[in-house]
């Protein structure tokens, strides 16, 4: 007899292995009811696009909002600590509906047009030239530590015109942030001590943008204050916001990427007789195989029904996009790593209006970092079998991904 | 007299993200699918639906003269 499937999303096997977990779902109860922490969990494709385009009955000010207690489970003498962390949060773009969401993308999304990106790409292969270079001298890596973190947070540190020097400190502030989607019980200081270090850091960029913009991207949301479309405080956290946002997701796509293709020998093959080629497909196929993102939040903007399942105004929702991105009726043989793959309809980057502002740079970064790996190491393997995750619901990310190439 | 354009909105890869219908907003509307739609290739000028097209997130925009063939985007 199958057995019942238990609703703690945190759990290590659950981390290890979303795709088992939420697949189970997917077939069983694709939009199920999580008593636990009280959210209905989606995880069928066609679902979860349709959410996804659906904004005004899905709603974004998921902080501002949500009127149950943080979950899993804070130290209750942290509250106030809370209370600072939906402040901050609140105060993103991505944290708002429309009509304010779209004037606030306006600010931000001409930076980010495809075009523009490209012309981004001969910067992105210089860096990962440089990074490679360093680590080709040692014989090993850690993909993790060497190359996915810091090829990222130079370019966002370049476009923001951050100074180099200061890109370990970002790094680590970027860290702390990421306890936003983890479940440790006294998370919240070490969250909120990430918050308020990224807002003391950017403060004085911001001051001087404002009073002499640049062609970066930090004077671009400066302008957003001038306009009246940013408080002060916004335009410090989405500064922050888009420091973490550009590496943190880039990171995973790199890694997860590279061990996609370790795992697989005969896709990897493939791959070595034509990177140049096969780089754009690909690369799509590591966003869809193994995503960045594994789910986002919204909260319910009206009572709802959902297959004949009904929400109510302000139910918590998380969709599923590994889980989306491996539904069978949506991809051949879903759980095959298969690089010539297309279309690729996958979700990484959602749908609808609040699609991932950095997709093309995002993508820019997975093609480039791919294609110097098979020219510069085809023999790539992993130094150990042994693969650790971190413990959130929001992103797919490896502890650390240590290889050699001899 | 001014030129006409040939407009197609790629739907196996739009996501709906909407700033054309922002830019343009006579040119191009969602359908019930939340997709693009190129509704009145004449409905804005030139420069307008060129800049729609070039703000797609994902370059699911393909605009042409529609007497000459020529593509002017990407």
């Amino acid at each position: 007899m199958a057995t019942a499937l238990h609703d703690d999303m945190f759990t290590s096997d659950v981390i290890a292995n979303p795709y088992a977990y939420y697949g189970r779902l997917r077939d069983e109860d694709p939009v199920h009811w999580n008593d636990t922490y009280a959210l209905w969990v989606i995880t069928r494709h066609d679902d979860v696009t349709w959410m996804t385009r659906h904004n005004e009955l899905f709603s974004s000010a998921v902080f501002r909002n949500d009127p149950k207690p943080a979950y899993p489970a804070i130290d209750e003498s942290d509250l106030g600590l809370y209370e600072y962390v939906r402040n901050y949060q609140a105060d993103q773009f991505i944290q708002h509906d429309r009509p304010e969401h779209l004037d606030m993308r306006k600010i931000v999304h001409g930076y980010f047009t495809p075009k523009a990106m490209e012309s981004w790409r001969p910067f992105v292969v210089s860096a990962i030239k440089e990074l490679l270079d360093a680590a080709e001298e040692k014989g090993s890596m850690d993909v993790m530590r060497d190359l996915a973190t810091p090829l990222p947070v130079l370019v966002i540190a370049q476009m923001m015109g951050v100074p180099a020097e200061d890109r370990p400190y970002v790094r680590e502030l970027a860290e702390k942030l990421l306890y936003i989607g983890r479940g440790e019980y006294d998370r919240m200081p070490i969250l909120t001590d990430g918050m308020k270090g990224m807002i003391d850091y950017v403060s004085p960029l911001v001051d001087e943008r404002i009073v002499k913009p640049g062609d970066d991207f930090i004077s671009v949301l400066a302008s957003g204050e001038k306009k009246g479309v940013f408080s002060r405080h916004q335009v410090l956290v989405n500064t922050s916001l888009l420091l973490l946002a550009g590496h943190e997701t880039t990171i995973n796509l790199i890694c997860n990427g590279t061990l996609s293709f370790i795992q697989h020998p005969d896709q990897w093959a493939l791959y070595k007789q034509d990177p140049v080629g096969r780089a754009k497909w690909a690369t799509e196929e590591c966003l869809r195989y193994d995503a960045p993102v594994k789910s986002i939040q919204r909260l319910a903007s009206q009572d709802i029904e959902v297959r004949g399942k009904v929400m109510e105004k302000n139910d918590r929702i998380r969709w599923f996009i590994s889980s989306a991105n491996r539904d069978p009726n949506v991809f051949a043989e879903p759980d095959k790593f298969d690089i010539s793959r297309q279309p690729n309809p996958h979700v990484a980057f959602g749908n609808g209006v609040h699609h991932c502002l950095g997709a093309t740079l995002a993508r820019v970064e997975g093609q480039e970092v791919f294609k110097a790996l098979a020219e510069r190491f085809p023999n790539i393997r992993l130094e150990s079998e042994e693969l650790d995750y971190q413990p959130s619901i929001t992103f797919r990310s490896l502890k650390s991904l240590p290889v050699t190439w001899q | 007299m001014a030129r006409k354009l040939r407009i197609r909105v790629d739907h196996d890869v739009c996501v709906g993200n909407a700033m054309c219908e922002t830019i343009a907003s006579k040119v191009f509307r969602l359908n019930e699918n939340r997709q693009s739609e190129a509704v009145d290739p004449a409905g804005d000028t030139v420069e307008k639906i060129l800049e729609a097209a070039e703000n797609c997130p994902v370059s699911a925009i393909f605009v042409e003269d529609a007497e000459t063939g020529e593509q002017l985007f990407p």
